[in-house]
Parts: C-alpha cells; sequence; structure tokens
C-alpha cells in the first residue's frame, strides 16, 4: 500500500507476494522496454535514441552525486575496438541509506532490465553487479533472478531473437564503504584494495580493465524500463519541483518519525510532506530537532532550516546541502547531538582508504577531537580547531571525494549546534544516550 | 605444523570458482570471490589459502594478502562460530542500538573484537551501517539480519544460538 503522496513506478510492485520473481515482474509489464526497442519498435531504438529518452527524462543518478544519467552514457565512445562494460553499483553503504538493499532483495528485476538497455546503447555485452559483501540474501536474490532472464532469452546470446547479446554476473564486495566510490568500486571489481583511481581519465574513458565503462546505482537501472516504456518527457514531468529535477526518487527515511521505510515520491515534494504525512510525523510528544536529508555526507539541517526545503537537487543546493543518495535521517529534541556526531566520525574514521593524507589523519583526528568531547575532556579552542582544521582537509587536496564527505557529514553539525558541544565541555557527568 | 594439511578448495568451492572463471574476461577478478570461497570452507582466511588463491587466481601472494587485509569482512585469525555484528553507525544509534552493545557485553562478558572461551559468539562493533537503518537498531549475524531489535529480543537470539550450539 502506498503511503501519503508516494507516486510508485519503480516500487509498483513493492509488497507484493514473490516480487523478486520474474512473473510478477512480468505480469506488471516487466521486459516490456526490452520487447519494445528490440522487437516492436527495433529500427526506432538505436544507441542514440535510447541515450536521447534517458536524457530527455531529466534522469539524474540515483547512487549520490546526481549526474544526468543520459549525459554520463553519451561521453562513452562510440567505436567498437574495446569492449565496454555497463557496471551496477549495488555496495550501498551511505550511512542513512538503504533503499538498494530493498530493490536487490525484492525487486531484482528492473535493475537488470535496465542494465540491459543500458548495455544496448552503449553497444556493450558484458555487465557486473557489485554488491556489498553484506548483501547475502540480496545477492542470492539478485543470482536468481538473472538465472530466470537467461532462461526466458531476455540474457545471454541473441536475445529475444535479435543477434544482440547481454553477459550479467555478480560479484560480492567484503565490506568496505569506500568501495561505494565508483573508481574504488572498478579496483576491486579487478580484485584488488578499494583504492579510489585519480582522475581523468573518468570510467567513460577508462574503467573495468582499461575499457569504457558506465557505472550507475541500482535505483537510477531501475528507473530506466519505465522511461522507456512511457516516454522521457513523462517521466521528467513526474517530478513536482524544478524541471531540472525529473522523476520520482527513492528516500530511506530512519530515525525519528513513526513510520520509517523507503518511500518513492515525486522530487520536489516538500520535505515537510515527507516528513508528518508519507512518514506519519514525529514520535508523540516530540519537536523536530534537525535533518540530515541525503546520508551522513550531505550537511545537515536545522528544524528551521527544514520548514521550507523541497526535495530535490535544486532545493537542498539552496539550503547549501545536497539530496545524495536520498538517506534522511531524522533527528527529534531527545537527541544527544554530540553523541550523534561521534558515531559519524567513527564511521569515517574506520572507513578512510589511507592512500591521501589528509584524509587518513584528518579523519582519524576528528574521531579523537569528538572522543574527547564526548568524554569532557576537551576545551572551547579544541572546537575551534576542529572547524579551521577541516577547511583544510579536502577541498581537492586528496583523490577522492571522501575527505570532502567527513567534513560536509561533520562540520556544520558542529557549526549549527555549536552550544550543545560546547555544553558538553562543561558537564561531568555522562549523558544518557539513545532513546 | 607439518602435520597439517595445507588448504584447498572443498569439492563445492572448487565447483564455484570453476563457474566463476567462466564470467570474468581478468582473471585478477577472481581473488575477492576466491576468498569468499574459502572463508565459507572454513570461516576464516588461513595464511595457506592466500597462497593457494594466488597460485589459482595466478596473482602474487602478496597481492592476495593485502587484499585480505583491506576488506573487514575476511579475517586473517578464527573467530566465533556466530558473529555478532552490532551496528554502531548513526541511525541505529538514535533508536537505541547501545542497549544491544550492553546487553551482549552483560549476557557474554565480552566486548567488541572479543570471542567467548567457548568460541560461540565473536563481539564486532560494526562500523559501517548495514542498511537497515528503517528498522533499527539492527545486526547482522554471520549472513542474516535481524532488525527492530530490543535488547529482550536480543537474549531470545543468543539463546537460541547457545542451544544451537
Ligand atoms: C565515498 C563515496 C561513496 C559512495 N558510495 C556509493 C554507494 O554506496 N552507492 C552508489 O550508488 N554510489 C556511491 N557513490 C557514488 C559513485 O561514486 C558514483 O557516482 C555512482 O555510482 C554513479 O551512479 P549514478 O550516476 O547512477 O548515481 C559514492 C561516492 C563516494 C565519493
Ligand atoms: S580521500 Fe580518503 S578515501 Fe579518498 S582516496 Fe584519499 S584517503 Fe582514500
Ligand atoms: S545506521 Fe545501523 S543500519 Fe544504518
Amino acid at each position: 500500500m502506498a503511503a501519503p503522496h508516494e507516486v510508485r513506478v519503480i516500487l509498483q510492485d513493492f509488497g507484493k507476494p514473490d516480487s523478486h520473481t520474474i512473473g510478477v515482474y512480468e505480469a506488471g509489464g516487466g521486459y516490456k522496454a526490452l520487447k519494445k526497442i528490440l522487437v516492436e519498435e527495433k529500427d526506432k531504438w538505436t544507441p542514440d535514441a535510447i541515450i536521447e529518452e534517458v536524457k530527455k527524462s531529466n534522469l539524474r543518478g540515483r547512487g549520490g552525486a546526481g549526474f544526468p544519467t543520459g549525459l554520463k552514457w553519451s561521453f562513452l565512445p562510440k567505436g567498437n575496438d574495446k569492449p565496454k562494460y555497463v557496471v551496477c553499483n549495488a555496495d550501498e553503504s551511505e550511512p542513512g541509506t538503504f533503499k538498494d538493499r530493498y530493490l536487490l532483495e525484492e525487486l531484482p528485476h528492473g535493475m537488470i532490465e535496465g542494465m540491459i538497455i543500458a548495455g544496448l546503447a552503449l553497444n556493450s555485452n558484458h555487465g557486473f553487479i557489485y554488491l556489498r559483501g553484506e548483501f547475502y540474501l540480496g545477492w542470492q536474490r539478485v543470482e536468481a533472478a538473472i538465472k530466470e532472464a537467461y532462461a526466458k532469452g531476455y540474457l545471454g546470446e541473441n536475445i529475444l531473437g535479435s543477434g544482440k547479446t547481454f553477459h550479467l554476473a555478480t560479484f560480492r564486495g567484503a565490506g568496505a564503504y569506500i568501495c561505494g566510490e565508483e573508481t574504488a568500486l572498478l579496483e576491486s571489481l579487478e580484485g584488488k584494495r578499494g583504492h579510489p583511481r585519480l582522475k581523468p581519465p573518468f570510467p567513460a574513458v577508462k574503467g573495468l580493465y582499461g575499457c569504457p565503462t558506465t557505472v550507475n546505482n541500482v535505483e537510477t537501472f531501475a528507473a530506466v524500463p519505465h522511461i522507456i516504456l512511457k516516454g522521457g518527457d513523462w517521466y521528467a514531468k513526474l517530478g513536482v519541483g524544478d524541471p531540472k529535477s525529473g522523476g520520482t526518487k527513492l528516500f530511506s527515511v530512519s530515525g525519528h518519525v513513526k513510520n520509517p521505510g523507503v518511500y518513492e515520491v515525486p522530487l520536489g515534494l516538500p520535505l515537510k510532506k515527507l516528513i508528518y504525512e508519507t512518514c506519519g510525523g514525529l514520535r508523540e510528544g516530540r519537536k523536530l530537532k534537525a535533518v540530515v536529508p541525503g546520508g551522513s555526507s550531505t550537511p545537515i539541517l536545522t528544524a528551521d532550516e527544514a520548514e521550507n526545503a523541497t526535495l530535490d537537487y535544486e532545493g537542498m543546493a539552496k539550503l547549501g546541502t545536497m539530496l545524495g543518495s536520498g538517506g534522511l535521517i531524522v533527528l527529534d529534541d531527545s537527541t544527544d547531538i554530540v553523541e550523534f556526531t561521534y558515531r559519524i566520525a567513527y564511521f569515517y574514521a574506520h572507513e578512510s582508504c589511507g592512500q591521501c593524507t589528509p584524509c587518513r589523519e584528518g579523519s582519524r583526528w576528528v574521531q579523537d577531537v569528538l572522543a574527547r568531547v564526548r568524554a569532557h575532556d576537551a576545551q572551547s579552542e579544541d572546537v575551534d580547531t576542529l572547524l579551521s582544521f577541516t577547511e583544510n582537509m579536502g577541498n581537492g587536496t586528496t583523490i577522492c571525494p571522501f575527505a570532502d564527505a567527513v567534513v560536509m557529514g561533520v562540520t556544520p553539525i558542529v557549526k549549527k549546534f555549536r552550544p550543545e558541544f560546547e555544553a558538553y565541555l562543561q558537564r561531568t557527568e555522562a549523558v544518557p544516550s539513545g532513546t | 605444523m607439518s602435520t597439517e594439511k595445507t588448504y584447498q578448495f572443498s569439492p563445492h568451492a572448487e565447483a564455484r570458482f570453476k563457474e566463476l572463471e567462466t564470467k570474468f574476461p581478468q582473471r585478477s577478478s577472481l581473488v575477492i570471490w576466491a576468498l569468499h570461497l574459502v572463508q565459507e570452507d572454513v570461516g576464516y582466511i588461513p595464511r595457506d589459502a592466500v597462497d593457494y588463491v594466488a597460485q589459482r587466481v595466478g596473482v602474487a601472494p602478496s597481492w592476495v594478502a593485502g587484499v585480505v587485509s583491506f576488506y573487514s569482512m575476511f579475517h586473517e585469525e578464527p573467530i566465533g562460530k556466530y558473529n555478532l555484528n552490532i551496528c554502531y553507525n548513526a541511525s541505529c544509534y538514535l533508536m537505541g542500538s547501545d542497549k544491544l552493545e550492553e546487553c551482549v557485553t552483560r549476557k557474554l562478558g565480552i566486548k567488541p573484537g572479543e570471542t567467548t572461551p567457548d568460541g560461540l559468539f565473536t563481539y564486532t562493533r560494526q562500523a559501517e551501517c548495514l542498511a537497515a537503518c528503517g528498522k533499527a537498531p539492527a545486526i547482522q549475524v554471520n549472513e542474516e539480519y535481524y532488525e527492530d531489535l530490543t535488547p529482550e529480543k536480543l537474549e531470545a537470539l543468543i539463546d537460541e544460538l547457545k542451544k544451537k550450539g
């Protein structure tokens, strides 16, 4: 059952029994887009036509960066002198984000059909799905879905008699947040440590095994069949905010709301509607304190800032933050913000890949300072040092944006809730934590 | 040590490895897959398995060793039969994961990183969010997720696992 404001496109079969099986997916129109491209309208759907349709939809990458998907695909060279690869980023590990896990476990076929269509658009015969190692059930479901798709002739050689080939295989990560960064993911997929690569060259030119590659998020691929089936214009118009933010978006809502979960709503929905109507509001007697809008790496919004925020890329940018992965963490007035911040810092300190000194040392140091604040063992100057130090931690001095993510995830909280950090410095007793 | 058999894939792992060999255009991709197979076989990555994987895939043992040490899911030493990964991240914290940590320490007498003397349980503080935040607090025990937990439910789970042994 859809909640208020939900518009279910990707999630249309969510909650149905056996939603992960091919029968349920086909009954809801699954693999029709593929048939349209390869059989019914096969003269119309050249690779360029597919890319144009995706451009028209204003679909932007759902993994966090929000880069336009059609444009990203158009960067792959047209020639066929090297193999090309389609890679699905199913490494979901941005704190506060859990939508891809549901897609993998409950609706794997949408992603698979989207990847096959990407393969046709990019003249690629090979796709890989990189799942984070913890997703065991998701991996089993994806494996089973791939087998079903092969059996039906949607994957393999001569798909639906078209002469086209696309093979799909899974890969399991092994516990490293940084492998969600696309070049670290490719290193990992090549069997190495997950160390991000210096860019350029971008994966579109030199990706997996040195060949042109697109890396897209699970949700991004899952939107593609609907765009082909109903049209890019139709998809774009689903958005209700800035016209540049097309379509619906999955939001993973967690924290202090009555009904946390994954919801699919039009981009541009007011944040308040999502919290108070879709998610049933806060628990009784509680007031909103803050919202992390798009996963732990996106700057926090105070309750005041959240008041008029809209859930699209532009609306978030106006408030100095980002839509990110759509991992919304809602904090009510019972939250100990210092401990909350420490948990985020603890995570980053553990997950830096260690290649760049500012990131490796900086993220550890941020954690150390917050550990001292939390233990009532820091001075007010320490907080100042933290803020001035982090100004220089990212800003293009590192190989990948992880260092910036640490800064964006931590410092806005310290700045916006500084009195609570100061209060910790003065107290000597421990503060009760959690709910 | 000389009496100890050196590691090689179980028949099941061998069959899986052969299948995986057909799926990747370059063999180096098999390193991480092969390590997963080893860990499924013996529960951790013994030193001789590092050499074995290197030889089977065709890369240097130092490559494989570097991979083992990079990824948190690969264990270089044996761990408990049940690995209790308790999410320490933001959303689980908001929903009371501290009470789960406290419950494990009280019930099993172990702190993060420790294993019970009977070798049954290891308690891991999970730094990475488990992507279960909507049903926080959450833990993972080996491959399985347990969500919407309370200390009472966790206690019952631990009792059940103890009984299973
Ligand atoms: C530190 C870091 C972690 C990331 N983690 C993920 C992730 O877990 N899942 C994901 O899809 N993208 C993640 N990304 C974004 C990817 O680098 C990449 O932009 C994305 O996979 C592209 O797909 P999209 O265009 O469909 O969003 C991460 C980026 C960074 C810098
Ligand atoms: S910024 Fe951090 S995570 Fe990214 S490459 Fe450098 S050390 Fe690794
Ligand atoms: S914070 Fe624990 S599962 Fe996300």
